[in-house]
């Protein structure tokens, strides 16, 4: 059956309002997409606001951490040495010159322990620049500061070069993650050894601290407030894009493993 | 010549374009941008082929297509230059803007001699319907794949190119179909699916360009 010139010209219009339909939802679909756009930016800007404040935090943990350390060397170590010192200095009896000489040798001593303590903490006060110089390098430098008071047999395997990235506030948080994780270690599992391996594995960096303690039940833990040590671990991995595996159990130490792609 | 009262002159189309014309020119006038200017230009020949064309019919009663043969000229020129201006940015080379012009002057010229001046360039004004369309798909393109965020409710480049994008898109099948439409239609041109069909297109595509004129201000403004 031919079509009438009529029905064509129907035809005509019809496509024509079809024509003018689509682009209606053309529309549409670029201003939803761009509506998506725009709250991922959103997103985007929340998670660089939340990686700025817990950096700012990190720091002052940081710092926080070493004038703890620094409050405690200066009462049990270079208190004691400079008192011993005084006590010494007190009991000197310049008659007898056969003593005092040895006394005075102790006092010279003495004070030189105490030159060496004051010049490591002026050491450990410079932290943060010791950070600038590297990840390893910081982490090298407070095992040797916890070597020092022979609680714990340390083993530290560090991979051969400096840092792994050029981002400090990523090397910051890392540094904290593993303050954090010794001192944990220290106050909690009554340990003996520790070791720490830092590895290169698949584009990231792999830090695993284990130690010979009495370990703990991770579920429960995380579960309870006492948790919030292990849940922040998590947390600020998974801000620099990172994770943290902390598997333990009673009786057989255990081990925190983070890994931060580069 | 027939007496023709100026109400008769007076349109929905030309209402339109002088409308759109005049808002362009309030808002656009300092504009930095070059294609921003020369478009309130373009508004005004628009305005004044479509007046030509109807004192021409309505006056002279004679047939309007050289003004309209001439007017597709400055259409793609001006359409084909501001598209440029809106890919620029996103390094695209003038060289498709060459190739593109030197093509479409191919076309128009060989369909001129076909039609021997006596004919309207359908099938040149029908394929730069669809390149239009082409380039306004890519531009909606350029702008999903645009990692950067860009508020387009408020773009005078977003709005220009949705209008354009309604008007060649909704004239493709009276191109496509124009000379069917030309010998077959039931009706007079004034009353024809033609007719309705290009008013209604070109409300919205002024509608569309006028308030593109308005972003394009605002823009300006706030970035002072």
């Amino acid at each position: 059956m031919p079509i009438s010139p009529k029905e064509i010209v129907s035809l005509i219009g019809l496509t024509s309002i079809v024509f003018l339909i689509a682009p209606i939802f053309l529309i549409r679909y670029v201003l939803l997409y761009n509506r998506k756009k725009k709250k991922h930016e959103e997103e985007k800007s929340i998670m660089v606001k939340t990686l700025e404040t817990e950096l700012l935090r990190t720091q002052m943990e940081v710092q926080e951490q070493t004038l703890k350390t620094i409050a405690y060397d200066l009462h049990d170590n270079i208190g004691q040495l400079l008192s011993l010192t005084t006590i010494t200095l007190s009991s000197i009896n310049l008659d007898d010159r056969a003593k005092s000489a040895e006394k005075i040798a102790l006092i010279e001593d003495l004070t030189a322990r105490s030159t060496k303590e004051v010049k490591a903490l002026s050491r450990m006060l410079h932290s943060e620049e010791l950070l600038s110089r590297g990840l390893f390098s910081a982490i090298e430098f407070e095992l040797d500061w916890m070597k020092r008071s022979d609680r714990f047999t340390i083993s530290f395997k560090k991979p051969a070069f400096e840092s792994f990235t050029d981002d400090a506030g990523k090397e910051t948080i890392m540094f904290r993650l593993f303050q954090e994780i010794i001192n944990n270690i220290i106050q909690h599992s009554k340990a003996t050894e520790i070791f720490v391996n830092l590895d290169q594995v698949d584009g990231a960096l792999k830090l695993t601290i284990r130690d010979n303690g009495v370990g703990f039940d991770v579920d429960a833990t995380l579960q309870r407030k006492t948790g919030m040590g292990l849940y922040n671990i998590k947390k600020r991995a998974a801000i620099i894009n990172g994770t943290a595996s902390i598997d333990s159990t009673r009786g057989a130490g255990s081990v925190i493993t983070i890994t931060v792609p580069y | 010549m027939g007496s023709v009262p100026l109400s008769k002159l007076i349109t929905l189309n030309t209402a339109a374009e002088f409308i759109c014309f005049l808002v362009a020119l309030i808002f656009l006038y300092r504009d930095k941008s070059a294609a921003w200017r020369v478009f309130i230009v373009y508004l005004l020949l628009t305005f004044c082929a479509e007046t030509t064309g109807l004192v021409i019919r309505k006056v002279f009663l004679t047939a309007n297509l050289p003004v309209y043969n001439t007017f597709v000229v400055v259409e793609c020129f001006f359409t084909s230059y501001f598209f440029y201006t809106l890919f620029k940015p996103y390094g695209y080379s003038v060289k498709w803007l060459f190739g593109w012009l030197a093509l479409f002057t191919v076309m128009y010229i060989s369909e001129l001699f076909y039609v021997n001046f006596a004919d309207f360039v359908a099938v040149t004004a029908s394929v730069m319907s669809i390149v239009f369309v082409l380039a306004c798909m890519w531009f909606y393109y350029i702008k999903l794949t645009d990692e950067r965020y860009e508020p387009l409710l408020q773009s005078a480049e977003f709005w220009w190119v949705s209008g354009a994008l309604f008007f060649y898109f909704g004239s493709t099948a009276c191109n496509i179909f124009f000379d069917y439409l030309k010998q077959n239609e039931v009706s007079a041109y004034n009353s024809s699916i033609r007719y309705i069909i290009f008013n209604v297109l070109n409300i919205i595509l002024y509608s569309f360009w006028s308030f593109s004129s308005v972003c394009r201000y605002r823009q300006r403004k706030s970035f002072r």
